[in-house]
């Protein structure tokens, strides 16, 4: 055991007392906080620079005891991966469908009607008329030719031909088609005639009828209208004057005929289906 | 002479903490093994107590000010720890004692700075580390020590660092040298009689 000279015991006491010192500066206030700040910013650059060049070698030395299992790894994850990608697409389809169940629920509340939900299958002409879609039920679903169709926020049109499982729908969108529609605000009646993209043109029985941008149409029973009532149709975008001294109406869909996806079809309410919405 | 040893100390000083930090740290990840500690443990075996508490001071407030505890644990701790080591050190003469002397006072030097750090209520540090990592500090510093003594030893023996040799007193090779020059007169004595 060597004994340290009178120099070096003092030494060592002075470096001692001044870590104490530093020790209760740092620990009573910040009065060292630039340093460590300074020191922390300078050593981080050099870890930096080092490890630019050593972080590969220590990559490789943690890696070699794995080196055997990654492609069993590396497969593995992949499948995972797809599999939660492929839950994740289910999940935002699932999503979709759900929010439109919902608001055909709600339809079907307002309505107190049943209704069976179907998905549109095929779009394009069909049956002699231009615009029509196909959905994936038919009778033994409690489809009957021309119960009246909707989505979550409108009139679609009417059911034009229904096969054992599938049905043909024939748009309101359709120049051949002609809805009975009321006005909301003014009760007036007219005929919404389908114009394809462009919604519907309105002409109300009343030629001097009261029509004013804004005004929301309904189904309406007018005539042999097939339709249920009380359904949203679209609002009034444009009035114009005819040179006969008429009046017509630009109507934007309630429901755009070229984004269906989810439909409902509304049954009688005798009708027995497992797949329809009862109202609640 | 000072001054080539003191370049020589603050560029080993700096490749220790550079390497412990971007090597040694992340590839023993749950536990400390701290390779400027070895470091300074093995400079106050081979060059003696000036050597090791003046580095291990160093050393240590820079590692200090490097991290988010109070500053002067490690410069406290290091440096008594190495003060111990270096009046140990003459008593072993071979590489594996020294060694071994080596790592158990860089894990004693851990164990107390983590002590330190629990009662100064650093985030992290509990007293059950700092009793059982010893055991696995010991061994990893053990590795570190066995690689990097005789190069310390190397090193601060080499004639670029030493020179005359009159820089330090009590060096150990200056000791060694004394123990053999006494040896040699001993046998001598042993001849004549």
């Amino acid at each position: 055991m060597r004994r340290l000279t009178a120099r070096q015991r003092l030494a060592a006491q002075l470096l001692t007392a001044l870590a104490v010192l530093f020790l209760t500066l740092d620990m009573a206030g910040g009065s060292l906080a630039e340093a460590h700040n300074g020191t922390r910013g300078f050593l981080g650059a050099l870890y930096r620079g080092t490890d630019s060049v050593l972080g590969p070698v220590r990559r490789f030395v943690i890696a070699v005891p794995e080196a055997w299992n990654n492609q069993d790894k590396v497969s593995k994850l992949k499948q995972e991966n797809a599999q939660l990608r492929a839950a994740v697409d289910v999940r935002d389809v699932d999503a979709k469908v759900s929010g439109q169940l919902a608001k055909l629920q709600l339809r079907s509340d307002a309505l107190g009607r049943k209704v069976v939900p179907a998905r549109v299958v095929a779009l394009g002409p069909g049956a002699g008329f231009d615009w029509t879609v196909s959905l994936n039920v038919g009778t033994h679903d409690g489809i009957k030719v021309d119960q009246t169709v909707v989505a979550g926020d409108g009139l679609v049109g009417r059911v034009l031909q229904a096969s054992a499982s599938s049905s043909v729908v024939l748009l309101a969108a359709d120049p051949g088609s002609g809805v009975g529609v009321r006005d909301v605000r003014s009760s007036q009646l007219g005929v919404a005639t389908g114009s394809g993209m462009a919604g519907y043109v309105l002409s109300p029985l009343d030629p001097n009828a009261d029509l004013k941008v804004g005004d929301v149409l309904r189904t309406g029973p007018v005539g042999k209208s097939s339709y249920v009532g009380d359904l949203p149709v679209g609002v009034v975008v444009g009035v114009n004057n005819t040179a006969q001294g008429g009046t017509t109406a630009t109507v934007r869909p309630a429901v755009s005929a070229s984004g269906l996806d989810l439909v409902g079809v509304i049954i009688d309410s005798h009708t027995d289906s497992a797949l329809a919405l009862t109202p609640r | 002479m000072i001054l080539r040893r003191t370049c020589a100390a603050t560029a080993a000083l700096l490749t220790a903490l550079l390497l412990q930090a971007t090597v040694v740290a992340p590839l023993t990840m749950p536990i400390a093994v701290s390779l400027p500690v070895v470091m300074v443990m093995g400079l106050a075996l081979v060059a003696g107590a000036p050597a090791g508490l003046s580095v291990g001071f160093a050393i240590g407030l820079i590692a200090d000010l490097g991290s988010h505890h109070p500053v002067g644990i490690f410069a406290l701790t290091w440096m008594q720890v190495a003060i111990c080591c270096a009046k140990v050190g003459p008593m072993l003469r071979s590489m594996p004692s020294r060694v071994f002397l080596a790592a158990f006072g860089a894990a004693l030097a851990t164990a107390a700075a983590t002590l330190l750090l629990t009662m100064t209520g650093s985030a992290g540090a509990t007293l059950q580390d700092a009793i059982a990592d010893f055991v696995p500090i010991f061994v990893g510093d053990l590795l570190l020590a066995a690689i990097v003594l005789p190069v310390v030893s190397r090193v601060e023996g080499s004639d670029s660092l030493r020179g005359g040799s009159a820089s330090a007193s009590h060096d150990a090779g200056v000791e060694a040298a004394q123990r053999r020059t006494r040896a040699e007169i001993a046998g001598l004595a042993g001849q004549w009689r």
